[in-house]
């Protein structure tokens, strides 16, 4: 049984960053921008979480720091691909490599430390009981005493579904991506649905960076999230923005991502469980494309 | 041409002004910082020599991403593609027994193929079942990294070392100086000058070009765009694992853990930079190479940390992509205006 709850938690927290990234790629994706600057808003977000907590001595402003740090990367997105027209794949690879860059110099430059920098100063993000739910034997260990950014993003997926299904700003939304000029002619800016997207996908980004240095850990490493960005891009392709399926991708995610820290012990060497999530993202590819070729 | 030429000037001065203005705000002085940068680069004969070493891996994964680019590919597999060729090139260097003059081509043509099975791999897995090359190769960076991580730590592993690595590879795989630079330079000209033939001479390159303008028409044009697909993907492998192979018959002469972490993503950037031309690509394969040659001086003379160069990079990319598209538009309305005002009168 311990087994099952090691797992099932070690799933909730590979599974959390991925999901909130994911869902703010979500936005741009049915606003009809190619954003693949998910990584650097993330690894961005997790500096400045350290950087706020650190500081600050509060993990509130440690989270608002960090959504603060992803707009920043998200302005710089809005300025060079919305209104410089430049090509948005090379804006997101130009500000993935500025975000490493910069972290890394400012890790340098701030706390004088190469590689990472983990402090007893920096205040993590709590977990959280939950009051009644969590009194009841099974049920209690399976919804209490995660940390809070991961019921901030159970509730994140729920009211993105609904905003972007059942408002008139979701409607416009995907009216952005699916035909920019008959939204432009019925008197929306579709730019200006754009731009509102990037700044919804980096505060997504940011609670996943703040989640990254200061939810399960409390420290800065030098690009740390990893690749997870791109494995959340790779989950938004996969179903089509749908929050509900960004939900179900995430998790499973997690779970691959879970069995590599539960696999760690066993006899097979490290190098090969760490590639289960990539696997597990090429596997899920496959079955995309095969499903996508028949239809 | 000409427009690309003066944009690109004009970028990456205005790069550099930013970039001095970062360094003003943090109290650093620009000019003593960028003279520091010179001197230990273009200016000194040492400084030189290791920045065309370390030009080699930039220039090398640029023309992959080049070419794949400017055929509509997007291959983002370099590092993988790099360290896999590394590694091929490492068992080779390792096991076989041979003199300098047979075991340093069948080295660099181990790395070429170690290069173009991951991106064959890749190839394979779209031509079979669809599956879109920009993920997969991306994913496959990240396995290839896990998996040449293992080889040095376990099968390869050199126990007189601390850190995982192979053993030294056998001497007569070592490519030697000549003339104070490292042999490897001259591969890495050689390659970009076939690169560049290939693209602009070559009826395949013509072919290429085209499938990257535009697929559709480049199909109805009669390409074979499909069996292109591929020996694109091969090409732009070969490209990449030469450069891991080169970098450790030149280099360290064994594969280091973390053999090709710092130049992960430089490939793409610099191809993103020279708008996937050849020529733009060798120059700032040089520029790139120069900064972080640079920056291991200027952080021994000035206060100002090395990490600086990567900030300086990406708002050299940022810059330089956004003045030309700016400058395009400039240019096109000034011809618009132009016209305008001929036809008005």
């Amino acid at each position: 049984m311990s087994v099952f709850y090691g797992l099932y938690s070690a799933m909730l927290v590979g599974a959390t960053p991925i999901l909130l990234a994911a869902i703010g790629g979500a936005f741009t994706y049915y606003a009809g921008i190619f954003n693949i600057a998910m990584e650097g808003m993330m690894l961005v977000g997790a500096f400045c979480a350290v950087l706020g907590s650190f500081f600050l001595h509060s993990w509130i402003l440690g989270i608002v720091c960090s959504i603060a740090g992803a707009l920043v990367m998200a302005g710089i997105f809005v300025l060079f691909a919305v209104r410089l027209h430049t090509d948005e794949f090379l804006t997101g690879i130009a500000l993935n490599l500025f975000a490493v860059g910069l972290t890394t110099f400012l890790l340098r430059d701030i706390f004088h430390v190469k590689g990472a920098f983990t402090d007893p100063r920096i205040v993590a993000i709590p977990a959280v009981t939950v009051p009644f739910l969590g009194q009841i034997p099974v049920v209690g260990r399976l919804v209490s005493g995660y940390n809070a950014i991961i019921y901030v993003a159970l509730a994140v997926t729920v009211v993105s579904a609904y905003v972007i299904f059942r408002t008139s700003f979701g409607l416009r939304l995907r009216a952005a991506g699916y035909n920019a000029a008959c939204l432009n002619s019925s008197g929306v800016q579709t730019p200006a649905i754009r731009v509102w997207s990037l700044i919804l996908c980096a505060i997504c980004c940011g609670l996943a960076g703040a989640y990254l240095s200061l939810g399960s850990v409390r420290l800065f490493a030098e690009n740390m999230s990893a690749g997870r960005g791109w494995i959340s891009l790779a989950a938004v392709i996969l179903v089509s923005g749908n929050p509900w399926g960004v939900g179900i991708i995430s998790l499973l995610f997690g779970f691959f991502d879970g069995l590599t820290v539960f696999l760690q012990g066993s006899a097979i060497p490290t190098q090969f469980t760490a590639m289960i999530p990539y696997v597990a993202t090429l596997v899920s590819l496959y079955f995309y494309s095969v499903r996508k070729r028949k239809a | 041409m000409r427009k690309q030429t003066l944009s690109g000037i004009l970028g990456v001065l205005a790069a550099l002004m930013i970039g001095g203005i970062v360094l003003a705000l943090q109290g650093f002085n620009p000019f003593s910082t960028y003279g520091a940068l010179l001197q230990y680069s273009l200016l000194s004969a040492s400084g030189l020599s290791a920045m065309l070493s370390r030009a080699v891996p930039l220039v090398l994964t640029g023309l992959s991403a080049s070419i794949a680019f400017g055929s509509g590919l997007n291959n983002l597999g370099q590092p993988g593609q790099l360290v896999i060729g590394a590694l091929a090139a490492t068992v080779v260097g390792l096991f076989v027994r041979l003199p300098a003059v047979a075991l340093i081509p069948l080295c660099i043509a181990a790395a070429m193929v170690g290069g173009m099975l991951w991106s064959g791999l890749a190839a394979g897995l779209r031509r079979a079942f669809a599956m879109d090359e920009f993920i997969v190769t991306l994913m496959l960076n990240f396995i290839a990294d896990y998996f040449t991580l293992w080889a040095i730590t376990y099968p390869l592993f050199d126990p007189a070392a601390l850190s995982p690595m192979t053993r030294p590879i056998r001497t007569y795989a070592w490519l030697s100086q000549v003339g104070g630079i490292n042999a490897s330079v001259l591969y890495m000209v050689a390659a970009t000058v076939l690169c560049w033939l290939l693209m602009s001479k070559g009826v395949s390159g013509y072919e290429w070009r085209i499938m990257g303008q535009n697929r559709l028409f480049a199909r109805i044009g009669g390409c074979r765009v499909d069996a292109h697909y591929v020996r694109v993907m091969l090409v732009t492998g070969a490209l990449a694992g030469l450069a891991g192979g080169l970098m450790v018959m030149g280099g360290p002469h064994r594969f280091v853990k973390g053999l090709g972490a710092n130049y992960a993503w430089d490939g793409v950037m610099i191809a993103v930079v020279a708008n996937n031309s050849i020529p733009g690509t060798f120059l700032y394969g040089l520029l790139f190479s120069m900064l972080q040659q640079g920056a291991i001086g200027m952080e021994l003379v000035t206060a100002v940390p090395s990490e600086f160069i990567d900030v300086l990079q990406a708002i050299i990319v940022l810059v330089v992509v956004a003045g030309r598209v700016s400058l395009n538009l400039m240019f096109d309305r000034i011809a618009t205006r132009k016209k305008l005002r001929e036809s008005l009168q």
